[in-house]
Formats: structure tokens, C-alpha cells, sequence
């Protein structure tokens, strides 16, 4: 069942995108120690500005990050680029069909993103003779696709408020 | 209704750039660029060192929430627990200043005999103490990142060790910080000694992830190698100063189907959640600079320059130096190895 009647949104302003995605970085590198599941969030923050602001966030800012990311974790430099900029490809693919969905629905969608972005970093590392992870590796992909609901109305809610604010309607 | 909401630029028809799949091949082929010359030609470390720096006042603001959060916990642990450790520092400073004692002692007397014998003063090796700063996350990988780096005169090679044993060795240094690959990293191989038979040994790191183990290999099975023994660096690997205290032997598998006994060893040194460390200079950076050659010349006077207790001693028997090591090679023939006093690198030898 498709949703009906599409609330009108503001349009999204580029100092909260970028500022978006500084804060889910900074989640990426706090230092919480090694928990292989640990969900990213700036896979999840760059999936969800691809898909619905896929002119302003494209691969080269997926690249970037990925770039930063690798130098923080320590890993080979440019794992991440190159799975951030496949995430981002596909989420551009998919961008126009999957906002018809409800959010669980484009939640289901996005997991197998997520699940490939994280094959291709281990696929990666076997080729440089790395050995599996463990199996906790596969929980990350199922918990960025259970964090895509709250970040969705988390991001989407400065583009939700009132066009002109008044008494009754302050946001 | 204010124009702002219906103020958005249409798409532009034509002028689009380049599509997503061409942009996707071009920045998959740099990554994959980028992958090959960090894996195989090591030539990205400046493109590291510059994303590094870029990167470090958002990682110093990451780490600021998670230390104010440790601290707080630190402050609200019992004061029960407070009083114990204290009390367990107490009794081991207590026992290691009466060993301080002796190895001043000891120090003191070897430097003479190594005089007497003509063998050259061994090094000291100055350190810095470092905190770490957080467990890098990559789970192919066990490193972790120091808070001394290029700026504080960190070398990339020097070895790292905490309060009890060696910890591993700093494998890329950025201008503000470090990065420790720790010995129980599959990669990472340091040569051992058994303190006990004086056996030398190399152990590597884990082969099987996350059992935190280090391996002894290539030991014939009729080796004496026992459960409990300790093994410390051999120090013939010109990195690792001779004598620091590296692992115990946890198990010792003999097998009758191979020549080999499969050897496994805990490393004394807290791998998983240590705090602060100790970065020592690599000997043969010490080698370098002490300048090589134990002759009674002015030109070995930075030499004892470098082992700042040599220097009262080295100025008193010069001649007794001049002598060649012949007792040194008749101690070796007697059956025991050389042991950790001896100089790690043979290019040290006489001139």
C-alpha cells in the first residue's frame, strides 16, 4: 500500500546535510573500543542524503569520508572509499523508487546495501590475506538497516517544519 | 503562501556532469590505486599523514566525551577497591625498589667484567611514556593509536612496552600521533629467548583470530620448553632491547605426526584495554647515533655519551677495551648461548 498524499517539504538546507554527516563521522570515531557490530553511521547518514539529496551528496563525498575513515580505523587506505562510493552508487540507482515505500519498507530496502558495503571491505582484506572477523560482522548491516527509521525523521524533521512559523505552530 | 517553499531548482535537463556509473568507475579504480600502493608499495604514507592531521581535531573532540565518562566512573568506583590497588602498588613498589638496589648494583659490576672481558658497554634505552588514545576498530587488524607521534620524536619501528611485558611495535607515526601494532597482530613477529634454557625462539602473532595468543614456531619436538616459562627479547634483532619480558608459555602440544611442537604462548603485557605505554628507541637507532666500534678513540665519546652510566666508567680502562673478545667466544663454546648482555647486532663488532 503505497502512502498517500506526500507532505510538501522545505527545502533542505546544505549547512544541515554537511553538518549531518561531521556528526555521524564523529560517532564513527568515538572511541568505544573493538565491537565488531558496531553500526555506521555515516553509511547510514550518506545512504539517507544520496537517496533523497542525490545532487548534493554524491560519490566523491562518499569517497572522502571513506578516505578519513580508513586513516582513523587504521585499515588499507581506501576500503571504505570504495565500499562508501558502490553504497552510494546503488543508493542513487535506487533514490526515485524507493521514497514510494514507507520507511520500514525503504529500511528493508537499504539493508542489502548496507550488507553488500560490508562484504566488499572483507572481501578486501581476505584478498590481502586477512582472515574472517567473526560472525558478529554480520549483526552491523542488520543494525544500520534498524537505525535507517529514526535517522529518517530525525533528518527529514528541519525539512517538516511550517513554512512560516507562528503562534499555534512555533516549528 | 511565502515563495521560499516552492523555492527549488529544477534539475537541470542536460548538463547533468557525468553520470553515477562513470563517477563510480572512476573513483572505484582510485581506491582500488590507493589499496595496492598502501598494500603492496607502502607509498601512501604522506597522503596518510595528511588525512591524519586533517582528521585529528575530530578525533580529539570524539575522545573528550568518552574520557570524561571514564573518569566519572573512575571517581565513583568504591573506595574499597581504591584502597586495594593502592595497597597492591604499595607492595610492588616495595619489592621493586629492593630490586632497583641490586640492579644498580648489578650495573655497576657488569659494566666492570664487560670492561675486564673487552666487550662493549651495553645500551641504555631512553623512552617516552605515552597514553593510548583508542583501539583502532579494524577487525582484520590489532593496533592500537598513541597520543606521541612524529612531533614528540616518535620513529616508526620503536618497540612498545607497558608496565609488565612488551606490547607490541609503533608500525606508522602521523605528526600528532602513533600507531602500535600489538605483538598478538597475525603479522607481527618478535624473536624471543627462553629465559629459562636460554633457547632462542621466534614467536608470531595470532594466527587464529581472537584467541589473543602468540605462537612459538619451528620448535623441534624434543626441545625443553615447559609450561610456565618465561620468555623474554633476545635482543638479536637489532629493535628490541635484550631482555624485556615478552609472554609465558601457556601450552605445549607435542605430536607425533610432526616434526614440530606447536607452542602457544599469553603475552605478559595487557593487550586488551591498556591505558598507558612506554616507547623505546629502537636499538639500532641507538647504534646509529652512539656511532659503531667499542675503540678507546675520542670518536666513540657519544657513544658512552648515550648510556649515561657508562660514561663515568668508560673513561677509566680504556686499554682493557683494546683487547679482543676471546673470552666472550670461549663462554659460547662452553654450551650456554650467548646471553641477553651480549651486543645485539654483530656489526657492532671490533674495528
Amino acid at each position: 500500500m503505497l502512502p498517500r498524499g506526500q507532505p510538501l517539504l522545505l527545502p533542505a538546507s546544505p549547512a544541515f546535510i554537511w553538518g549531518s554527516l561531521i556528526v555521524a563521522l564523529m560517532l564513527d570515531l568515538l572511541p568505544l573500543g573493538r565491537v565488531p557490530w558496531m553500526p555506521d553511521f555515516l553509511a547510514v547518514v550518506l545512504v539517507f542524503w544520496s537517496i533523497h539529496q542525490p545532487r548534493r551528496v554524491g560519490l566523491g563525498a562518499g569517497f572522502l569520508f571513506g578516505l578519513a575513515l580508513d586513516v582513523h580505523q587504521a585499515s588499507l587506505l581506501g576500503q571504505h572509499a570504495l565500499a562508501y562510493a558502490v553504497l552510494i552508487y546503488f543508493a542513487i540507482m535506487i533514490h526515485r523508487r524507493i521514497l514510494w515505500f514507507s520507511v520500514p519498507g525503504q529500511a528493508a530496502q537499504v539493508l542489502p546495501l548496507f550488507a553488500a558495503a560490508h562484504a566488499i571491505t572483507i572481501v578486501l582484506r581476505l584478498i590481502g590475506g586477512g582472515l574472517l572477523p567473526g560472525w558478529e560482522v554480520l549483526l552491523a548491516p542488520l543494525l544500520e538497516a534498524a537505525l535507517w527509521p529514526p535517522v529518517s525523521w530525525l533528518l527529514l524533521a528541519p525539512q517538516r517544519r511550517a513554512p512560516n512559523s507562528d503562534a499555534t505552530r512555533p516549528l | 503562501m511565502p515563495l521560499e517553499t516552492l523555492d527549488r531548482t529544477p534539475p537541470p535537463f542536460f548538463k547533468q556532469g557525468p553520470s553515477a556509473l562513470s563517477r563510480l568507475v572512476v573513483f572505484s579504480a582510485l581506491a582500488l590505486v590507493l589499496m595496492v600502493a598502501d598494500a603492496r608499495f607502502k607509498l601512501v604514507q604522506p597522503l596518510r599523514a595528511a588525512i591524519a592531521t586533517v582528521l585529528y581535531p575530530a578525533q580529539w573532540l570524539a575522545l573528550q566525551p568518552v574520557q570524561m565518562i571514564e573518569d566519572g566512573t573512575g571517581y565513583l568506583t568504591e573506595l574499597k577497591t581504591a584502597r586495594k590497588t593502592e595497597e597492591a602498588a604499595r607492595r610492588k613498589l616495595a619489592a621493586q625498589s629492593q630490586r632497583a638496589g641490586q640492579v644498580e648494583q648489578l650495573q655497576l659490576e657488569n659494566e666492570r667484567l664487560r670492561q675486564l672481558l673487552g666487550l662493549r658497554d651495553r645500551l641504555t634505552v631512553p623512552g617516552t611514556a605515552a597514553q593510548v588514545l583508542y583501539d583502532a576498530t579494524d577487525p582484520f587488524s590489532r593496533r592500537v593509536v598513541i597520543d606521541k607521534g612524529q612531533l614528540n620524536g616518535v620513529q616508526p619501528g620503536s618497540p612498545v612496552m607497558d608496565e609488565s611485558g612488551v606490547l607490541g611495535q609503533v608500525t606508522r607515526v602521523y605528526p600528532f600521533v602513533s600507531e602500535v601494532t600489538l605483538l598478538i597482530d597475525r603479522d607481527q613477529v618478535i624473536p624471543v629467548m627462553n629465559a629459562r634454557t636460554g633457547q632462542r625462539a621466534v614467536a608470531y602473532g595470532d594466527a587464529t583470530p581472537r584467541t589473543g595468543l602468540l605462537e612459538l614456531r619451528y620448535m623441534p619436538v624434543g626441545e625443553d620448553v615447559r609450561e610456565g616459562d618465561e620468555l623474554v627479547t633476545s635482543g638479536i634483532d637489532g629493535v628490541y632491547p635484550p631482555g624485556l619480558p615478552v609472554a609465558k608459555v601457556a601450552a605445549v602440544d607435542r605430536r607425533s605426526d610432526s616434526s614440530f611442537a606447536r607452542i602457544y604462548c599469553t603475552p605478559l603485557a595487557q593487550v586488551q584495554g591498556v591505558t598507558y605505554v612506554m616507547v623505546l628507541q629502537p636499538v639500532t637507532d641507538q647504534l646509529r647515533l652512539a656511532g659503531v666500534g667499542p675503540s678507546a678513540t675520542p670518536a666513540s665519546a657519544p657513544a658512552s655519551a648515550a648510556s649515561a652510566a657508562s660514561a663515568a666508567a668508560a673513561a677509566s680502562a680504556p686499554a682493557a677495551k683494546a683487547r679482543p673478545a676471546t673470552p666472550a667466544s670461549a663462554a659460547g663454546k662452553a654450551g650456554k648461548p650467548p646471553r641477553a648482555g651480549n651486543h645485539p647486532k654483530p656489526q657492532g663488532g671490533k674495528p
